[in-house]
């Protein structure tokens, strides 16, 4: 296997970095250790552009794009800026890894570049990553913490992309006015948007899907009557509104995206801290409900998914719920258990997640048409002032 | 007197248009009650109906080394429907706990991802059933049909059924013919379907397939049937398809034109290993010929499908098997040759020789290697000749396909150092799978010399993830109707029609002197002078 390389010191100026690039990757090129494999081509799939904020988090990430590379071979860029106030300039390092995989007969090269930026430069981080792109591949701008939509930064950094990668559940606050924001700035854009938080729902959702590969109960999906969303919350009526509820709501934009509803009433919060919603699906009205619960689960977690649909008099009564690593899925038909199954679901880890949003693809369109859904099911949501007051301290990230 | 007839007057005739947005509203209402669009965007956007996994032959080799790992690995990945139940029907004595605990173990030894998930395996072991069955007696399979109705009733798996023959080939119309018998084989409206999966070999020449194929047709239809041929559920044969349909690049070089000729290698450093019974009656033609390579030619030959469904491909596929010149005498003598390895050395470690192994006879003639020279009749293919072998004991395992291309029309670097050689391009499609294209490059300098180089991808750089098994594929087309990746009766028809007369022409003439390579070269010299008659040579792999 190749070795993992470096570049020889701190380099600051994009010259330097593409030079240095070009010269680890002639030096991979000639290396022969004896028992290890010549590269002998270097494949790339895509550019991945890590906004990364503070140093701490462009640590975390690098280590978490590390363990993707034997998958997606990639040039990523991780940017981190430094005193804002100080004098302008970068300073940058490079590595390149390789990976074999568990049977050890393939490898893949990767290279990382990690530049730290200074002073004003770092309002100008398009200039810095447009030269370093590889030529013609996908760019993902992988934008970690607290994305900020409605900034120059923003209008500068999504242009660039094909791919936001962003993980809504972390967001400060109960979430929702970021995701407002994403689904407005990223409407009518040419960008797919791989959420964290929706990517971690997959395995809600094929449970919930289970439900209707059993063709008779196909047809329930147009007479659905309600949907209700149990999330974890520190207390039980969730008195501050400030638990991150980007997940929760994820689950019912998709359900009503994939199952032709619209929004009839917006998101609205009650006393009790659950939040109600109005849809309509055909020529019926679909009840929407969120609910804090206390749970072991991490706060703003999705703790159980209710469906009930009502056709020809019939009730249907699907129920999920998760654990660590399963999902329990039980499905009532008037009132009879008709299935009961434990599902081997485990909670994916950062690097599945990276993983999953760097290769969907007929998912991004289904993700593009939740989070527009999303939208408009928080229209009218009114951000809670300590929410807004947290988010402003940290919008300097 | 009869009352006076009141005329009834005609319904009012649909315009063509109304008819057809009538008929086009029914298709939307069907499809959206066929598909269920939760799923769109998942990992599967159909799943299995709920069904029983009939296993006949559970005890045996396939069983316990591929069928069972495979369905665990499909049950542990959530890729099987939770009204799912598996009989396994063999003849040995045992009771369901004795089969799980050795299933277990198998599936242990076996798997591709360890450690075993013990969660999920107690969930598939609780669907396990065991029935004991004399294939030849009527009781066991009067008490199969019985255990499946109880299972649709128990387990809700709504009469879907599909039998997995992993049988002795010679075992397979007895329990088509039974399962016929006690009316497994009717897909009654909404009683649920029932297909069945055969192993290959599909017989052992052209009339034995046609006996096999006429024996299955007598009781299950021919969209029921899916013949197996775990080679074409590997991620690279599959590949290969994106690699030639999904790239507009090479279609218009791919023809007559422009190849000077193919080569398509399946070569195994191994040799007959604990198989030599099975192998004496097989043989390299049988064992790879037949099946392996000739697949692999279609798919290179192949005109494009109009879609990927089965039947479309399949179609496509049969027509080059049709087109390919059936071998005469004259043909088998000069541009097929078979040979039989000797004793010799295989990477670093001496091998014993054919004769020598297990179970072989030490007078036997049985190939164990096979190279022809092929021709397609048809307007894209006149004219270039494919040239395939196979065999064991060569000194590496590798499997590629090699298009050569013609020579520039004017060599206008004959007098520079070092004539470019043709352009090549050559899939690999085991071990390293990748693509490599040979082109010249002028070597920098101020002088003109000019050299060949290798451009090479490795789907390893790009993608370093293991593949998942081609029984998991398999399997689960097969539980999900899909039957592009299964052979039709037809196309293994074509392809015995291929085969058989080499056959038989070497069944009149003498045979070569046995063994005529040694373990770990690359096979008769008489391959070589195949290729040398031609000016051309077999390429280094």
């Amino acid at each position: 296997m190749a070795p993992n390389l470096k570049s020889p010191g701190v380099l600051h100026s994009v010259p330097d970095i593409e030079r240095a690039l070009a010269h680890l990757w002639a030096g991979a090129a000639a290396h022969r250790g004896e028992g290890e494999r010549h590269v002998a081509a270097r494949s790339s799939v895509l550019n991945l552009v890590v906004v990364a904020g503070r140093r701490e988090t462009a640590e975390h990430c690098a280590a978490t794009i590390e363990a993707t590379a034997g998958r997606h071979p990639s040039r990523s860029l991780i940017l981190s800026a430094l005193d804002m106030e100080g004098r302008p300039g970068l300073d940058a390092t490079i590595g390149t890894v390789s990976v074999a995989t568990e049977e050890g007969t393939t490898q893949s090269g990767a290279e990382t570049v990690y530049v730290t930026v200074h002073g004003p430069t770092s309002n100008h981080l398009a200039s810095i990553i447009v030269p370093l792109l590889v030529h013609d591949l996908p760019v993902a701008l992988w934008w970690p913490r607290e994305p900020q939509f409605d900034t120059h930064r923003a209008d500068r950094l999504l242009p660039i992309a094909d791919r936001l990668i962003v993980d809504g559940s972390s967001w400060s606050g109960d979430g929702l006015d970021r995701l407002a924001a994403m689904a407005r700035v990223t409407q009518g854009r040419r960008l797919f948007v791989a959420d964290f938080a929706l990517l971690r729902q997959a395995r809600w959702r094929e449970a919930l899907a289970s439900f209707y590969d059993l063709p008779d109960l196909r047809p329930h999906l147009r007479a659905v009557r309600s949907i209700t969303v149990e999330f974890a919350a520190p207390e039980e009526d969730d008195p501050s509104g400030l638990t991150n509820i980007v997940r929760p709501v994820y689950h019912v934009a998709w359900l009503a995206s994939r199952l032709g509803m619209n929004v009839v009433a917006p998101m609205r919060r009650l006393p009790d801290g659950s939040r109600v919603a109005t849809l309509r699906q055909g020529d019926h009205a679909v009840a929407v409900q969120w609910r804090p619960v206390c749970s072991d689960l991490g706060e703003g977690s999705t703790a159980r998914v209710e469906i009930v649909s009502r056709l020809r008099g019939a009730e249907l009564v699907g129920d999920v719920t998760a654990g660590d690593c399963t999902v329990e899925v039980a499905l009532h038909d008037k009132g009879r258990e008709r299935v009961r199954r434990t599902y081997q679901a485990p909670r994916l880890g950062e690097v599945d997640l990276l993983e999953r949003a760097l290769e969907d693809s007929v998912s991004d369109l289904v993700a593009g048409d939740a989070l527009a859904m999303a939208g408009r099911l928080i229209a009218a949501e009114p951000t809670p002032r300590g929410a807004v007051e947290r988010r402003r301290s940290r919008d300097h990230d | 007197m009869s009352p006076a007839r009141v005329p009834v007057p005609e319904p009012p005739a649909r315009t063509a248009r109304q008819l057809r947005e009538a008929t086009s509203s029914a298709l939307r209402r069907r499809r959206a009650d066929d598909l269920n669009p939760l799923r769109r965007g998942l990992r599967l956007e159909r799943v299995p109906d709920p069904c029983s996994f009939v296993l006949f032959g559970a005890t045996g080799d396939l069983a316990h080394r591929k069928v069972m790992p495979a369905i665990y690995q499909l049950w542990r990945t959530n890729l099987l429907p939770a009204e799912f139940s598996l009989v396994a029907v063999a003849r040995r004595p045992y009771t369901d706990e004795a089969f799980v605990a050795e299933v277990r173990a198998s599936v242990e030894a076996h798997s591709r991802v360890q450690p075993i998930d013990e969660d999920a395996w107690a969930e598939l072991a609780k669907r396990i059933t065991y029935q004991q069955l004399d294939f030849g007696g009527d009781a066991g399979f009067d008490r199969l049909s019985k255990r499946l109705d109880e299972l649709d009733a128990e387990r809700g798996t709504a009469g879907n059924r599909l039998f997995y023959l992993a049988t002795q080939p010679s075992q397979v119309t007895e329990i088509v013919h039974q399962l016929g018998r006690v009316g497994l084989d009717h897909e009654l409206r909404g009683a649920g379907w029932r297909r069945v999966v055969v192993e290959k070999p599909f017989g052992r020449d052209y009339e034995s397939a046609r006996r096999l194929n006429h024996e299955l047709a007598k009781v299950f239809r021919e969209s029921q049937v899916y013949r197996i041929d775990h080679y074409l559920g590997k991620e690279t044969v599959r590949n290969l398809l994106v690699f030639r349909f999904g790239n507009g690049i090479f279609e218009p070089v791919w023809n007559r034109s422009y190849v000077d000729h193919v080569q398509i290698t399946v070569a195994e450093s191994l040799g007959v290993e604990s198989r030599g019974a099975f192998y004496e009656e097989t043989g390299a033609s049988r064992d790879i010929l037949q099946n392996h390579l000739l697949q692999l030619m279609t798919l290179v030959a192949m005109e494009p499908p109009s879609s990927f469904h089965a039947d479309a491909l399949r179609d496509q596929k049969l027509q080059v098997l049709r087109a390919i010149t059936t071998p005469d005498i004259e043909h088998v003598r000069h541009d097929v040759v078979r040979g039989q390895y000797g004793s010799g050395w295989v990477e670093g470690v001496a091998a014993a020789g054919y004769r020598e192994e297990p179970e072989v006879d030490p007078e036997s003639e049985t190939e164990t290697y096979v190279a022809g020279r092929f021709t397609i009749d048809d307007w894209r293919w006149s004219g270039v000749p494919f040239y395939l072998r196979a065999g064991k004991r060569l000194p590496k395992r590798a499997t590629e396909i090699a298009i050569q291309f013609k020579e520039v029309p004017l060599p206008l670097f004959r007098d520079s150092n070092g004539d470019p050689a043709p352009n090549v391009l050559a899939m690999r499609i085991q071990p390293d799978e990748g693509i490599m294209l040979r082109f010249a490059a002028k070597v920098p300098g101020l002088g003109l010399d000019v050299r060949t180089v290798n451009m090479d991808f490795d789907y390893g750089t790009s993608f370093a993830v293991d593949s998942p098994d081609a029984y998991e594929t398999l399997i689960l087309d097969a539980l999900l109707g899909d039957a592009s990746l299964f052979t039709r009766a037809d196309e293994v028809e074509a392809a015995w029609s291929v085969v058989t007369p080499i056959i038989e022409g070497w069944a009149t003439m003498l045979a070569p002197r046995f063994p005529n390579y040694a373990a770990g070269t690359f096979g008769p010299e008489a391959a070589d002078e195949l290729m040398q008659r031609d000016g051309r040579r077999w390429r280094r792999i």
